[in-house]
């Protein structure tokens, strides 16, 4: 991850303000540095979303492409996830720079959604055995400014549950062989639901606390974190661990609470925000240039 | 009191750090207490009036190039600044992966430092005694000759055959007779039995 | 491993033959005396039998088996490093895990995938806070373990396989490391799964009941002395208390593993010392 420069002294301001609840840009230990968020920003994918939570901006795009079922789960289409490190974010990225990061990222991300009730991949399922949706869920990493792995996961569900995938029926012709008819209409479309996606939220043990959402310099502080993907009704659909460091058993379980409360709180806003997103979307009038 | 000689692993407690007790090869200090961090047989030794509580390893110990060590290295290229070399030892176990290890032109000997000519100090091939000066950078360990006890102890002169050294800065071929200049060291006798 | 173009190819795309046979074990998972298909209880771990030494040529190596689960692992180094932007100046260590080709229900590619590259990271992770990485600054440790056989909680097994051949390496270590499987489905936690149990899941799909139930997979790395737990990664859905619950278990599992490994050390010492 991006490496930054910080002294000693530095260190143990933050260090210090942690234990006192305070932290550097007036935060609580909980609390979530602001969070932009647009939908429907790429015209050519299914499904888009930007999001940008202080200085981490992250961009993904969904496309969904007609596959065949993996082996072990014939009725079910299934989600791939690429994580792009892009050298824009940081010249360490470039080459295989970011190789490790964007692996970890994915793994993930793949394994907080490989779970029945938070996506039904049932649902993108066409013909068993045969034919299913495949949605590549592409990641890009536009700029890293501490907290990537919750800031992805937000785009991530985001982008989902804008992705608009063409109905498909299935239809036997004369031969009694299958046949695939795509909805040629733009507005009839199925939608993901993604009311029970996970959201991934990182909790960094600096010192004896714990701190969710931590900056670049925050980062630098903290030698072991717990990543943790919480459902909007509080269920843990993944956890991971992650840093050079170990964790005592007892702040573990205060981790996860504290992930927890925070996912909760943050799926509920995330939800709101999409719905308004969702109305806002409709009725917008197409500007250019999206970064801005 | 720790039990006498009895076998440790990584992590095991062994005792308290008070009574005079020190934590010394092989062990690590946490929060007062001392714990083995290397699997091995647990010794006890008395230096400077302290009581050092050790664990070793009965097989070689993990050695690596450390500051001021006497290191055998073999000489891979010659350029007029530095000579650079292969340590395939370290005082006396041999390592079982070479480390890359460089002699800056001003390290060779200890007098006329400025007027050193590479060439006529080191040859590839040749076996030297040096010390490390320094872990260096990425590239290498930084090594000195600068002692008269450091420098060539084995080369080979134009006809195959091992040289004799003949004065501090010459060897002899005891096959053609020719001499070749190097910064010799004059070997010392624990250096013999050490290194024998 | 080189590829030899005048060879028969196979065809591109195999399945093995346990996809298409509609063979399911029919006998539950836990019966009504709670007892498992193989006779464990619910919280027991399988026979353990570890080996410090398996491989002479290495530093240090180590041999794991737990009933069907078989993984080796050598430690060589700490070398020096040879690329100029890997250079740091403190210690650093590689890990290389890999399935053996064989050593799955389908077959493994010879070429590193994702899954074991993400597994190589993970045990990274659960094994570098136990290294002591101030003792070989600017060189690398180099750890490789190899599945031989997956019978269930590999990944358990190659943490606590590892961190035995890294402590015979002679490496200056705080602690060892030990790993724990846990396998939640529906309210049953089973310690040490089997990969019956791992893939029960994909057994049961069609009950519509199966996807109420919460299943999830907990692996834990503790480091029992200083208890420290080194790395938690967890699949499947949990509830907060599950969570707690299973990591719980995990850890009381792994401590009661410690023993196991002590004496595999200290027979590695002796055999040592008779040298």
């Amino acid at each position: 991850m991006a490496e930054i420069l910080m002294s000693e002294a530095e260190r143990t301001f933050i260090l210090h303000g942690i234990q006192d609840n305070v932290r550097s840009d007036g935060r609580g230990c909980e609390d979530y540095r602001p969070i932009e968020l647009e939908t429907e920003v790429v015209s050519n994918a299914n499904g888009s979303a930007r999001v940008r939570l202080a200085n981490s901006d992250v961009l993904v795009g969904v496309k969904g492409e007609l596959g065949k079922p993996s082996l072990d789960t014939p009725e079910h289409g299934r989600l791939e996830f690429f994580v792009d490190c892009s050298a824009n974010a940081t010249p360490d990225f470039e080459g295989r720079g970011g190789e490790d990061l964007a692996l970890e990222i994915s793994s993930m991300l793949a394994r907080a959604y490989d779970c029945p009730s938070c996506l039904d991949t049932q649902a993108l399922g066409i013909i068993k055995r045969e034919q299913c949706w495949v949605l590549y869920v592409d990641i890009l990493i536009l700029e890293c400014g501490g907290n990537l792995f919750d800031a992805v996961a937000i785009a991530v569900k985001a982008a989902l549950g804008n992705t608009k995938l063409p109905v498909i029926t299935v239809r036997k012709d004369e031969n009694d062989e299958t046949e695939l008819e795509i909805s040629d209409d733009p507005y009839d479309c199925e939608r993901i639901k993604i009311l029970n996606a996970p959201c991934i939220v990182t909790l960094s043990k600096v010192g004896n606390q714990h701190i969710v959402d931590a900056s670049l310099q925050e980062e630098s502080c903290c030698l072991s974190r717990l990543m943790v993907a919480v459902t909007e009704n509080g269920t843990i659909t993944a956890s991971k661990t992650s840093g050079s460091g170990s964790l005592n058993p007892e702040s573990i379980i205060d981790m996860l609470e504290s992930g927890k409360r925070a996912g909760t709180l943050l799926n509920k806003t995330l939800h709101a925000k999409l719905l308004e997103e969702e109305v806002k979307v409709g009725t917008k009038k197409k500007t250019m240039g999206f970064l801005t | 009191m720790p039990t006498e000689e009895c076998i440790r692993i990584p992590g095991e407690r062994i005792c308290r750090t008070d009574k005079g007790l020190v934590a010394g090869r092989g062990t690590y200090e946490c929060n007062g207490q001392i714990y083995s961090s290397v699997a091995g047989m647990q010794l006890k030794s008395d230096k400077d009036g302290k009581v050092h509580i050790e664990v070793q390893r009965e097989m070689k110990q993990n050695v690596l190039p450390e500051i001021g060590m006497i290191v055998t290295a073999k000489v891979t290229n010659v350029n007029p600044r530095q000579c650079k070399c292969a340590i395939i030892s370290v005082e006396t176990t041999s390592l079982s992966d070479p480390f890359r290890g460089v002699i800056r032109s001003e390290d060779v000997r200890s007098t006329e430092r400025d007027k050193v000519e590479m060439y006529k100090c080191f040859k590839p091939g040749d076996v030297i005694l040096a010390r490390v000066l320094s872990l260096g950078d990425a590239q290498s360990y930084i090594l000195t000759t600068a002692e008269n006890e450091l420098g060539v102890v084995i080369a080979l002169s134009e006809s195959g055959a091992t040289m004799v050294p003949i004065s501090w800065n010459e060897m002899q071929c005891p096959a053609t007779y020719a001499k070749e200049y190097r910064k010799v060291a004059k070997v010392q006798s624990d250096h013999i039995t050490q290194n024998g | 491993m080189p590829v030899d173009n005048r060879r028969l190819w196979t065809p591109e795309e195999t399945i093995p033959p346990e996809f298409i046979t509609k063979y399911r074990p029919t006998t539950e998972l836990v019966n009504q005396n709670g007892k498992r298909r193989d006779g464990r209880e619910a919280n027991q771990h399988r026979p353990t039998y570890l080996k410090a030494g398996a491989i002479s040529q290495a530093k240090g190596s180590a041999y794991i088996e737990m009933a069907d689960t078989k993984v080796i692992a050598a430690v060589y180094g700490p070398r020096e490093v040879m690329k100029r932007e890997d250079f740091t100046m403190s210690g650093q260590v590689k890990c290389v895990f890999k399935f053996a080709t064989f050593s799955c229900k389908t077959r493994q590619k010879h070429i590193e995938d994702d899954r074991e590259k993400e597994l190589s990271m993970t045990i990274l992770e659960a094994l570098k806070p136990a290294i002591r990485l101030d003792k070989f600054p600017k060189a690398r440790l180099e750890i490789f373990i190899t599945v031989l056989q997956d019978g269930g909680s590999a990944l358990a097994a190659a943490i606590t396989c590892g961190s035995v051949a890294v402590a015979d390496a002679g490496m200056e270590m705080y602690d060892v490391v030990i790993g724990c499987s846990l396998r939640q489905i529906g309210e049953r936690s089973l310690i040490d799964p089997t990969t019956d149990e791992e893939s029960h899941r994909s057994l049961s799909q069609s009950d519509e009941k199966s996807n109420e139930t919460s299943q999830a997979m907990m692996t834990v790395a503790l480091m029992p002395s200083i208890n420290q737990v080194s790395s938690i990664i967890q699949k499947g859905e949990l509830s907060i208390d599950g969570a707690k619950q299973a990591l719980k278990q995990c850890l009381d599992t792994a401590r009661k593993l410690h023993p196991v490994i002590k004496q595999c050390l200290n027979k590695a010492v002796e055999a040592k010392l008779k040298r």
